[in-house]
C-alpha cells in the first residue's frame, strides 16, 4: 500500500496553491517549472490510458463485453489445432476471457471493507479530533502514518497465519448457522479463505488513509460548529452527529471514496487471503474470490505461455477495467473532498 | 431581593442571577484570570469591557462551563446561579448550557435550512412535533427581531442570510432552547454599524425576559446598552459597577484610564 502523501499532500498542495498562482511569481521560471511538473504529471495519466487501450485492442476486439459479462476464464488448449476466431482476432482454441467473477469479487471485497472500515475510521477521526489532549495528537498521528508504511505482504501473512484461520474455524461456521437465514449469509463456511477475510485485510489497510482524510476534513471545519452545540445543552455525541457530521458529509464520502479506490486496487495481500476463485461467482460473504488485480498477478504466468498473446492482452484490458473505475472513484472524491473545502 | 415588588421600582435591589466567586481560569499553566468575583442582577445587562487579551472571553467562558470543552484549560472557583454553583461536582454541565445559553463573536449558523437551525436545541432534546416546531421557530424569531425578514425563506440554508440576520439567527437559535441568562461574545464586532444598530436595540428587548452577560470591545455599545458594567485588565477584574458610575466616576485609575482613551 502507498504512504498518505499523495492524497493528503495533495489536498495541502491544492489550498497553499491558490495565492502562488496570484503571486507575481506565477510568471517566472518557479511558476514555469512547476506548471511543467504538473503538466507530466497529467501526461503520465494519458499516455497509460493511451497504452493500456493501444496495448489490449486485440483482446477488446476478441473479448467484446464478455469481459464484463462472463464468468469462465480459460486461455485455450495450447496443444490443439486451429484457433479461436472473434472479430478477426485469433486465439488459442476454446480461449474465452470472461472477468465478470474479477469484477464482482473487486467490487464487494471493496465495498465489504467499507462496511467495517467507514464506522471504525469515523470514530478514530472524530477521537483524534475531539477527544485527544494535545499531547496524545503527535503520537497518535505517527502511529497512524506507520500503519499505511507496513507493507502489503506483511498484512497478507497476517491474514494467512492468524485471519483465516480464525474466520473459516469459528466466524464462517457461527455465522453460517446461526445467521444462516439472512440472505449471503448462510451456506458453505468454506476454508477462511475468501471475501470476508479479503475485506477484513482491505478495511485494517484503508483505516489510515481514511482517519487522515477525515481528520483532515474535521480539522478544516470551523470548531465552532461543535461549540455552537454545545452551547445549545447538546452532549457531545449529539454535537458529532446532529450538526459536525452533517456538515462535512461531503468531505466524509470524499474519504471514503479515496479509501474505496485504494481497497479497489490493493493486490498482494487480497491476492493471500482471498482463495483465488476462478469460474464461479460467490454464494456467500465466506465464499472464496478473485479480484482484478490479484488475478493479474496469479494469472500473469500461464497467460504469458499463450503464443497467441490475446491471455495476456485480456489481463492488461482487466487492468484498463480497473484503471477506469478507480479514476472514476478517486475524481469523484476529489470533487466532493473540493466541495466541502469551498463551503467554507 | 424582596421578590414582591415591582421589578421597575426595584432596579439597584434586584435578586442576582449569577453570583461569581473567586474564579480562577488557567489554559495549561497560564493563569488566565485570577480570582474574578462578580454578581449580575436578573433582567439586567452586564457589559464586560477591556483591552484585547484582558481576560473578558475568558471570564465568560467560565459561566457556562465552555472551558470545560478546551483541552488544558481548568476553572477554580464557584458560579452560582440561582444559588446554585455550577461547577459542584453532581451538576451536568450539559444542563447548565442548556440554562445559560451563548451567542459567539462569530456568526456560526449550521449548515442546515433557517428553521433547522432554530429548532436545533428543540430538536435534540426530543421535540418532535411539527407544529410546536414551528411556533418554537417563529416565537424565537420573532424575538430576535429576524421574523419578517426570514418567514418567506424558513427552507433556505442559513449561510445565505446576510451576516447580521445570521448573528440575530444565532441569537433565535439560543432563545428557542429557553434559557434564562444569555452570554455573549463581542456578538456585533464582525458586523457592520446598521446590523450593530439591531442587535443593540434587540439586547434592549432582550433584558425584559432573559439576564444578559455581554462582552464589547467597544466602551460606546457598553455605555449604550448595559445597565452595569465590569472592567477587566490582565486577566484581573479591576472594577465593576452600575454603568453610570464605571464611566462617570469609576473608583480604580486603571479603570479611569480606560475609558478615557490611554489603553489600546
Amino acid at each position: 500500500m502507498a504512504s498518505l502523501t499523495p492524497t493528503v499532500g495533495g489536498s495541502r498542495a491544492r489550498r497553499a496553491a491558490v495565492p502562488f498562482s496570484q503571486s507575481p511569481a506565477s510568471g517566472t521560471l518557479a511558476g514555469v517549472l512547476t506548471s511543467i511538473a504538473a503538466g507530466i504529471c497529467l501526461l503520465l495519466v494519458v499516455l497509460m490510458l493511451l497504452f493500456l487501450l493501444w496495448y489490449t485492442w486485440p483482446a477488446i476486439r476478441y473479448n467484446g463485453l464478455s469481459i464484463l459479462s462472463d464468468i469462465t476464464w480459460n486461455i485455450g488448449n495450447q496443444y490443439g489445432t486451429g484457433s479461436s476466431i472473434h472479430n478477426g482476432v485469433a486465439a488459442e482454441p476454446g480461449a474465452e476471457f470472461g472477468g465478470l467473477v474479477f469484477l464482482v469479487g473487486t467490487l464487494l471485497s471493496a465495498l465489504l471493507a467499507m462496511v467495517f472500515a467507514v464506522p471504525l475510521a469515523l470514530g478514530v477521526a472524530l477521537t483524534i479530533v475531539y477527544r485527544l489532549p494535545e499531547r496524545l495528537r503527535l503520537p497518535t498521528n505517527a502511529l497512524i502514518e506507520l500503519m499505511a508504511g507496513i507493507p502489503s505482504v506483511v498484512y497478507g501473512l497476517w491474514g494467512t497465519i492468524v485471519l483465516v484461520p480464525w474466520v473459516g474455524n469459528h466466524v464462517a461456521p457461527f455465522v453460517t448457522h446461526h445467521f444462516g437465514f439472512i440472505p449471503f449469509l448462510g451456506g458453505d463456511a468454506g476454508s477462511g479463505n475468501g471475501l470476508f477475510a479479503a475485506a477484513i485485510v482491505l478495511a485494517i489497510m484503508v483505516m489510515p488513509i481514511m482517519v487522515a482524510t477525515v481528520r483532515d476534513v474535521l480539522l478544516a471545519q470551523p470548531k465552532s460548529i461543535y461549540e455552537a452545540s454545545m452551547a445549545l445543552g447538546s452532549t457531545s455525541w449529539q454535537a458529532v452527529t446532529h450538526a459536525v457530521l452533517p456538515s462535512v458529509r461531503t468531505g466524509i464520502v470524499g474519504a471514503i471514496l479515496v479509501a474505496f479506490g485504494r481497497a479497489l486496487g490493493e493486490t498482494m495481500a487480497v491476492l493471500m487471503v482471498a482463495g483465488n476463485a476462478i469460474n464461479i461467482l460467490p454464494q456467500n460473504i465466506f465464499s472464496p474470490i478473485n479480484t482484478i488485480a490479484a488475478v493479474v498477478v496469479s494469472q500473469l504466468e500461464s497467460a504469458v505461455s499463450d503464443a497467441s498473446g490475446v491471455a495476456q492482452r485480456s489481463l492488461a484490458e482487466l487492468a484498463l477495467v480497473l484503471f477506469v473505475i478507480s479514476l472514476a472513484v478517486n475524481t469523484i472524491a476529489r470533487v466532493a473532498i473540493r466541495g466541502q473545502d469551498r463551503s467554507h | 431581593m424582596i421578590p414582591t415588588m415591582s421589578p421597575v421600582d426595584m432596579r439597584e435591589e434586584r435578586a442576582e442571577k449569577l453570583i461569581v466567586q473567586n474564579v480562577d481560569v488557567f489554559y495549561g499553566q497560564f493563569h488566565a484570570m485570577k480570582k474574578a468575583s462578580l454578581g449580575v442582577a436578573e433582567h439586567c445587562v452586564m457589559a464586560l469591557i477591556g483591552p484585547s487579551g484582558c481576560g473578558k472571553s475568558t471570564f465568560l467562558r467560565a459561566l457556562n462551563r465552555m472551558h470545560d470543552l478546551t483541552p488544558g484549560a481548568r476553572v477554580e472557583g464557584e458560579v452560582l446561579l440561582d444559588g446554585e454553583n455550577i461547577y459542584a461536582p453532581e451538576v451536568d454541565p450539559v444542563s447548565i448550557r442548556h440554562r445559560i445559553g451563548m451567542v459567539f463573536q462569530r456568526p456560526n449558523p449550521f449548515p442546515k435550512t433557517v428553521f433547522e437551525n432554530v429548532v436545533y436545541g428543540p430538536r435534540i432534546h426530543g421535540e418532535k412535533r411539527r407544529e410546536y416546531l414551528l411556533e418554537v421557530a417563529e416565537r424565537s424569531l420573532r424575538s430576535a427581531a429576524l421574523w419578517d425578514e426570514v418567514k418567506d425563506r424558513l427552507d433556505r440554508p442559513a449561510l445565505q442570510l446576510s451576516g447580521g440576520q445570521q448573528q440575530r439567527l444565532c441569537i433565535a437559535r439560543c432563545l428557542a432552547v429557553d434559557p434564562e441568562v444569555i452570554l455573549m461574545d463581542e456578538p456585533a464586532s464582525a458586523l457592520d454599524p446598521i446590523a450593530t444598530s439591531k442587535i443593540e436595540d434587540l439586547i434592549e428587548d432582550l433584558k425584559r425576559e432573559y439576564t444578559v452577560v455581554i462582552v464589547t470591545h467597544s466602551m460606546q455599545q457598553a455605555a449604550r446598552i448595559s445597565d452595569h458594567t465590569t472592567f477587566f485588565l490582565s486577566g484581573e477584574l479591576i472594577e465593576s459597577g452600575t454603568t453610570s458610575d464605571i464611566f462617570t466616576k469609576p473608583k480604580d485609575k486603571r479603570t479611569e484610564d480606560y475609558i478615557t482613551g490611554r489603553y489600546g
